[in-house]
């Protein structure tokens, strides 16, 4: 269990944000990188993002409190860093990507610090903020979305060895597997929840005869 | 013993059912034959206590003059008196400002060249400053225009046909009217320089305007609306398929009423429910406020219409009434629903509905009030339902008054009282806050504007708040960690100065040896 969280592995969890390039080749080529590590982050993000829905003050939070819920919140986060991933990871596979999906994996969750790191600043300057200055929490989290975005991009650029172009092309690509996943998901189910429906009728007959 | 212990626990716990059933019983009337309900700032539904609960119901029968047939519109004068635009019966009906005996039954006049004259299928009703009467004579094609009453309220027995003819409009001439246009007023209303509005069939242009008979011109035209994707299929349909499709045309309006600033408000039915009024101001503009969730359109939350079953779809506003300091009702004919805003759009309370109790409606046509009751028209059963105000609709009412006048720290102990029986009323809440606010106790402004949910003046108690604790505080912390700093670097300098004459001492001690 150390080998996932050893000194060099929380240090290159955090170098990312200044040298994203180099850190994301090194992590992809010299297993600097930790699953677990990402896995965590987008736990800590998860939790930051369901704090700010319900903790940043009442000047510039128009959520309904009643409306946040940590678990299905958590759990659809989860759902999405994972389909991204697969839907990344299945893209680039025949688009001759060099990253496996533990990078991809670990590319997502890595890049979401930024967020995790103005989320929480921004729900603390929230609450001594006026409506007038409500721009300067809008612009934490715009700022820490921003980051976000352009660490996937190199991320993916870098574990993959695209170029620019390509990555934006796969990029696209990818939620639309996500789509097509998340379409055949919702088939199966569909079609397994008839099928138990027809053997319940059934059993419905039998028992009522 | 331990029986003892459980038939004790028992009987408490069946007493505070019983205590609890009973509040129950108290705080919800169960008599009233609708729910009374109004929406919160994120547009759920909150049921409150009734505003207005039926008083009785009016009809032809109860006032001795025949029932009514399919009457269309309701008109109460300055003068108390209650007109009755009796439709199919071709008359007019007016009644004392109780509604209990009629005093005129109108269904014939002696026009200007003496021959007599008499209304078919009147549909409209309206009496201008000067207690003059204004008829929509809808199937004789003109507006007939009747002298002031010319006898007193206290007559035993209605009387026929006292008015004089004072002249009428039809057919008018305009270039802007398309030639050979048929004039079918439904609805017509005078302002106080005897401006008469009129609402007429199948015109889309908007109100016709006539001053001393003449046609001047069209008054709040209401513009269409045409989304990008229905023009974008527009676009892509043939000649043969978009003279098929339905055609963009505006709303006609539907009522129409006149405020004592000359302020014109009418309703209309928007298809897509959030804006079934409006005020218009001389030059015709429309100058409504539309409040925090910028609807005046009735309900806000329906089920979508192209849903099965005829109870869906955004309200049909049938029907509005000005009522006290910028108060006006709408009147919605799909659910039979009262709608009352303030002259802010909040909605203040929803009440009423369809059926065939006393106190709901089977076709509600026309609305008006006098006093503080509401009367509404039902044209199918040829029946005026009366509303009488309750205790929270009259709070309410005041308290929209006072703070319409300015008077908001009167208006406080008000909404307080407001609040014991609705608590969570947003709009008291908010009184309360704003009252707080200008008062300078800006943490219980604060507290009551959160639950009034009032982001804007919130907002402002805050900043408040904020510079009071800044003041307060500020200072001594500033002056606590410079104290603390100054303090560390004496310290520092005080550890540093020993360290150096330990050393020095041991070197000393050294060089000794």
């Amino acid at each position: 269990m150390s080998k996932y969280f050893t000194k060099d592995k929380w240090y290159y969890c955090f170098r990312i944000l200044s040298n994203p390039g180099d850190s994301f080749y090194e992590i992809r080529h010299r297993e600097y990188g930790s699953v677990p590590i990402a896995l965590l982050m987008v736990f800590i993000f998860a939790i930051c993002y369901s704090m700010n829905r319900l903790y940043s003050s009442f000047i510039v939070n128009d959520v309904d409190p009643r409306a946040v819920n940590l678990f299905p919140e958590m759990l659809a986060i989860f759902a999405f860093v994972l389909l991204f991933a697969v839907g990344n990871w299945s893209i680039t596979c025949l688009m001759n990507g060099e990253g496996r999906l533990k990078d991809i994996i670990i590319v997502t969750g890595y890049s979401l610090l930024p967020m995790i790191l103005f989320y929480i600043p921004a729900i603390l300057l929230s609450q001594v903020v006026s409506l007038n200055e409500k721009g300067f929490y809008s612009l934490l989290i715009i700022i820490g979305t921003a980051w976000t975005l352009i660490l996937i991009l190199v991320g993916i650029m870098t574990i993959h060895n695209y170029t620019l172009a390509k990555t934006l092309v796969t990029l696209a690509l990818s939620i639309v597997a996500v789509l097509l996943m998340l379409f055949l998901f919702m088939l199966v189910t569909d079609l397994v929840a008839q099928v138990y429906q027809f053997f319940h009728s059934i059993y419905q007959e039998l028992i009522f005869r | 013993m331990r029986i003892g212990k459980k038939i004790t626990a028992l009987l408490s716990l069946a007493a505070a059912f019983i205590v609890a059933a009973q509040t129950v019983v108290a705080s919800a009337d169960t008599t009233l034959p609708y729910d009374s309900y109004n929406y919160d700032y994120r547009e759920n539904i909150v049921y409150t206590p009734a505003p207005y609960t039926p008083d009785r119901s009016v009809s032809g029968l109860t006032i001795k003059v025949g029932g009514f047939n399919n009457p269309q519109d309701i008109y109460t004068a300055a003068d108390g008196r209650v007109y009755i635009a009796d439709t199919n019966n071709n008359r007019i009906v007016v009644m004392n400002r109780e509604m209990t005996k009629a005093i005129e039954v109108i269904d014939s006049f002696v026009t200007d060249d003496g021959s007599s004259g008499t209304f078919n299928k009147p549909y409209g009703v309206a009496v201008s400053n000067s207690n003059e009467l204004y008829i929509a004579d809808s199937q004789n094609r003109r507006i007939v225009h009747l002298s002031a009453p010319t006898t007193d309220e206290n007559v035993n027995a209605p009387v026929e046909n006292n008015r004089l003819y004072l002249g009428k409009i039809s057919d008018p001439k305009s270039e802007i009217l398309e030639d050979g246009f048929d004039f079918v007023p439904y609805k017509v209303s005078v302002d106080y320089a005897d401006r008469v509005y009129v609402i007429a069939a199948n015109m889309f242009q908007g109100i016709m305007v006539f001053e001393e008979g003449n046609f001047t011109g069209f008054f709040g035209t209401i513009n269409v609306q045409i989304t990008a994707w229905q023009k974008f299929w527009r676009k892509f349909s043939t000649k043969e398929q978009r003279s098929k499709q339905q055609l963009f045309i505006p709303t006609e309006f539907t009522g129409i009423d006149v405020d004592d600033d000359g302020f014109i408000y009418a309703s209309n039915i928007d298809t897509e429910g959030i804006q079934a009024v409006r005020r218009l101001n001389p030059k015709g503009e429309d100058v409504i406020r539309k409040g925090e969730n910028g609807n005046v359109g009735g309900d806000v939350v329906y089920r979508e219409s192209f849903e099965k079953g005829d109870y869906n779809g955004p309200s049909q506003i049938i029907d509005v009434v000005v009522r006290d300091k910028g108060i006006y009702s709408l009147l919605d004919k799909k659910r039979g629903r009262i709608f009352t805003y303030d002259s802010e759009g909040n909605l203040l309370y929803i009440f009423g509905g369809l059926g065939t109790q006393v106190g709901t409606f089977s076709v509600p046509t026309a609305i008006e009030c006098i006093d503080d009751n509401i009367m509404v028209l039902d044209s199918y059963r040829g029946e005026v339902i009366v509303f009488k105000e309750t205790e929270y609709g009259n709070l309410i009412n005041s308290a929209v008054g006072l703070r319409y006048d300015g008077d908001e720290t009167q208006a406080v102990e008000l909404w307080r009282k407001v609040l014991t029986l609705d608590e969570n009323n947003e709009l008291a809440n908010s009184g309360i806050g704003k009252a707080y606010l200008s008062d300078g106790n800006n943490e219980e402004a604060m507290k009551y504007l959160k639950l009034g949910m009032n982001r804007r003046y919130y907002s402002i108690a805050f900043k408040r708040h904020r510079a009071t604790v800044l003041k307060k505080y500020l200072a001594p912390a500033l002056t606590i960690i410079i104290v603390l700093f100054v303090a560390l670097y004496a310290f520092s300098i005080f550890v540093r100065e020993r360290r150096e004459a330990e050393e020095r001492r041991r070197e000393a001690a050294k060089s000794h040896v």
